[in-house]
């Protein structure tokens, strides 16, 4: 189909966004920088144009459904919410080189929905479980909420790095990196609305749950990881605001929680639950 | 303990000053987080019956004492959670007091403080009138904010505003709603039932089988199931699941309506959701008979339980039992026949009789019960039997969920609230000078004093503009 072809052909456009963010902080070229800027933009729009087409196709179909439904479309979905937010952060920011750590995540989620053997992309009919609104709005804000948390991530990894860095060291990849103070005050705000996205996430799940299977909680494995991500955080929110942890600890705090967020995505998938449909 | 913070430095230690430290939040929240890890590597509840029996038996011993195969409900999980809440409310009671009065605070118009070690850019001089000045930037700031205290001195004209004051609160509606999202998933447990029930299709129920327990629980009506239907897709997959419930009062129909997936119905404050389906024998089978020396064979339609005759008057045959899965071997039938000399003879027919016959050689001969030619001179054959649908029902009972629902809600605002909104106060200050008045900005936030900033320079910009105009 159609979208999927286009899909396949963004992968490749965000590695090379994640090539030119990379030639601009190894080379010092700004010029490579906006190189960068104008091909995530391009390959955002083919993104967000392959979505809708996939929507319009599911209708041709006669299926007809927002294409938010399996792991194929959360992942393209995934990639999508990522690359819009980085590009809200590089606009207010003004600063590129999170995108060498933003673009290949978005680049490896693409790659691995066009190209696993194990993911199909072809449109589906929802099953009876699915056929809910709740399912879009319990979609889109986990998404929303993954991707700032992944934005979070990318930025304590650089955070981390940037520690490294000394006047002395003359090192251009690490001296484009904006500094420590920046990078943690962004994560933590990637962090809050990861947060907000996340609750809302996990409350909308529990009411979809509630009205298709008679329990709005049920222990099920991936509800107990999106609770243990959720905890994670939660004590990453209370150490900085109430304890004022700054730096390292949150730093490796965001890493942690990160991993949850893809236990709680893909590695869940390989437990038995009630979510099975999203592995497929 | 906590050795940095005055708070903590003033007590000494105490069961209180224990529940309100937020390391102990801390603890605890990442307890939560690494113990909720087992119940998801090992099997839960009734799965982990499956899963047992192929560990040691020390070892299902020391998971089980450990209540790991139910851990989300044993004690110490739950007492975990306790401890949180304890600590939730403790930490709550202890600061609510300095929020109290941060709310209540009414900071002087004139104040002076905020204005020292102003930087350069949050003052600028004009060479205008002190009056229309001042009664300018009172009108700026009151088409603004609801609220404009204004105080004139004699060199100067002070102003205040502010907003937010409610957000100092955004953090106890946070834990206020986790409460409340507690007490709901308590209440339900208390209150509340799960339960169950397969309900054939034309027939009607009147109790339910508790998920926990296994105990049958009475409804105080009853409800029938007219008919079943699955519709699938034309790739096979399964579209639509439905069942046509009739729920009767005392023997009056009082509702009817058709059940699917995530559209329950809820009847006298319980409510049912369309869960399984399966199919059960029907009460119609066809049978052929063979019947030794008599050329070709007799075929019977049989209604379970309803006697026939047999072709060659010899007595009569009764279905008595029929198994759409019998011994692992398929459909099966029970056949009784009574002939009208001799004793009864009892035999099962099974639909799958080669296969059978296949992968166990000479089962009919050592089991006469099994041998479908066992009264003679006839051979059994069971040519089809008509299968009907069975509907599963998840049925439940959750007063909790109005709670639940409502820590939803509330969690949501106050987040926003907390995460989003912060108490700014803003002064603004009107001075005269030899030639001309000066205005100076100054502000303070209860967080996000970059947003303060932004908004600071937003006024700036728009008190100039005013009285560039005028």
């Amino acid at each position: 189909m159609l979208n999927s072809i286009i899909l396949s052909y963004i992968t490749f456009v965000y590695f090379f966004s994640f090539f030119f963010y990379l030639l601009m902080m190894v080379m010092h070229r700004e010029i490579f920088g906006r190189a960068a800027t104008v091909i995530t933009l391009v390959g955002f729009a083919g993104h967000t144009f392959a979505i809708v087409l996939r929507w319009i196709e599911s209708y041709q179909m006669g299926i007809g459904r927002a294409p938010l439904s399996n792991l194929y479309e959360s992942l393209i979905f995934f990639a999508w919410t990522l690359i819009l937010l980085y590009l809200i952060v590089e606009w207010r920011t003004k600063n590129r080189s999170i995108g060498a750590f933003i673009a290949p995540l978005a680049f490896l989620a693409m790659a691995y929905a066009s190209y696993s053997p194990g993911i199909s992309s072809g449109i589906q009919p929802l099953i009876p479980a699915l056929k809910s609104n709740w399912l879009i709005a319990h979609v889109i804000t986990c998404f929303f909420g993954y991707a700032a948390f992944a934005l979070a991530f990318g930025l304590s990894i650089m955070f981390l790095l940037k520690r490294l860095d000394r006047p002395e060291k003359k090192n251009l990849f690490l001296r484009i990196i904006p500094e420590t103070w920046l990078l943690d005050e962004l994560s933590y705000q990637m962090v809050v609305i990861g947060f907000l996205f996340l609750t809302l996430g996990i409350l909308t799940g529990s009411v979809w749950a509630h009205s298709a299977w008679g329990a709005y909680w049920q222990w099920d494995p991936k509800e107990t990881w999106s609770l243990i991500t959720w905890l994670v955080y939660a004590a990453l929110l209370h150490s900085r605001m109430v304890r004022g942890w700054k730096g390292k600890k949150l730093a490796a705090l965001s890493i942690i929680g990160f991993f949850c967020v893809l236990f709680t995505y893909l590695g869940v998938n390989y437990l038995p639950g009630l979510h099975s449909y999203a592995q497929s | 303990m906590v050795q940095n913070g005055p708070e903590s430095r003033k007590r000494p230690f105490s069961l209180w000053s224990a529940f309100s430290s937020i390391r102990l939040t801390l603890f605890l929240l990442i307890l939560i987080a690494i113990t909720s890890i087992f119940g998801t590597l090992i099997p839960q509840q009734e799965s982990a019956m499956r899963v047992a029996e192929n560990l040691s038996p020390t070892l299902v011993r020391l998971l089980d004492s450990l209540n790991l195969f139910d851990m989300y409900h044993s004690w110490w999980f739950r007492l975990i959670i306790g401890a949180l809440a304890v600590n939730l409310i403790v930490c709550s009671l202890d600061r609510f007091p300095s929020s109290l009065k941060r709310f209540r605070s009414s900071p002087k118009t004139d104040r002076e403080k905020p204005f020292e070690n102003l930087p350069p850019e949050r003052s600028f001089a004009l060479k205008q009138a002190f009056e229309p000045v001042s009664d300018a930037v009172g009108d700026l700031l009151r088409s603004k904010f609801r609220k404009v205290e204004r105080k004139d001195k004699e060199k100067a004209a002070f102003f205040f505003v502010e907003k937010g004051r409610f957000t100092h609160f955004g953090v106890y509606l946070v834990h206020f709603s986790v409460l409340l999202i507690l007490l709901g998933g308590i209440a339900g447990s208390l209150f509340g039932f799960q339960a169950f029930v397969n309900i054939p299709e034309g027939e009607g129920v009147d109790k339910v089988t508790l998920r926990k327990s296994r105990v049958a629980k009475p409804l105080p009506f009853s409800v029938r199931c007219d008919k079943f239907t699955v519709e699938f897709y034309p790739n096979g997959t399964p579209k639509e699941y439905r069942s046509d419930l009739v729920f009767l009062s005392n023997g009056n129909v009082v509702f009817e309506g058709p059940l699917r997936v995530n559209h329950p119905i809820t009847f006298q404050g319980i409510t049912f959701y369309q869960s399984t389906y399966g199919t059960l024998p029907g009460n119609r089978v066809r049978l052929s008979l063979k019947r030794e020396g008599a050329g070709g064979n007799t075929v019977v339609e049989a209604q379970v339980n309803t006697p026939f005759p047999l072709p060659g008057q010899e007595g009569e045959a009764t279905v008595t039992a029929v198994r759409s899965d019998f011994m692992r071997l398929g459909p099966a039938v029970q056949l009784a026949i009574k002939p009208d000399k001799g004793d009864e003879v009892q035999m099962w027919v099974f639909k799958n009789h080669r296969m059978v016959e296949e992968r166990f050689p000479g089962i009919f001969e050592t089991f006469p019960k099994l041998n479908p030619a066992s009264f003679k001179p006839y051979t059994f054959f069971l040519e089809s039997m008509e299968s009907r649908y069975y509907t599963g029902l998840q049925v439940s009972r959750d007063p909790g969920v109005p709670l639940v629902w409502a820590g939803f809600v509330s969690i949501i605002i106050g987040l926003f609230i907390t995460f989003f909104l912060s108490h700014r106060m803003i002064w603004v200050q009107v001075s005269r000078r030899d030639k001309g008045v000066n205005v100076a900005f100054a502000g303070m936030s209860s967080k996000n004093e970059v947003g303060l900033e932004r908004e600071m320079d937003r006024l700036m910009v728009q008190v100039k503009n005013k009285l560039d105009k005028s």
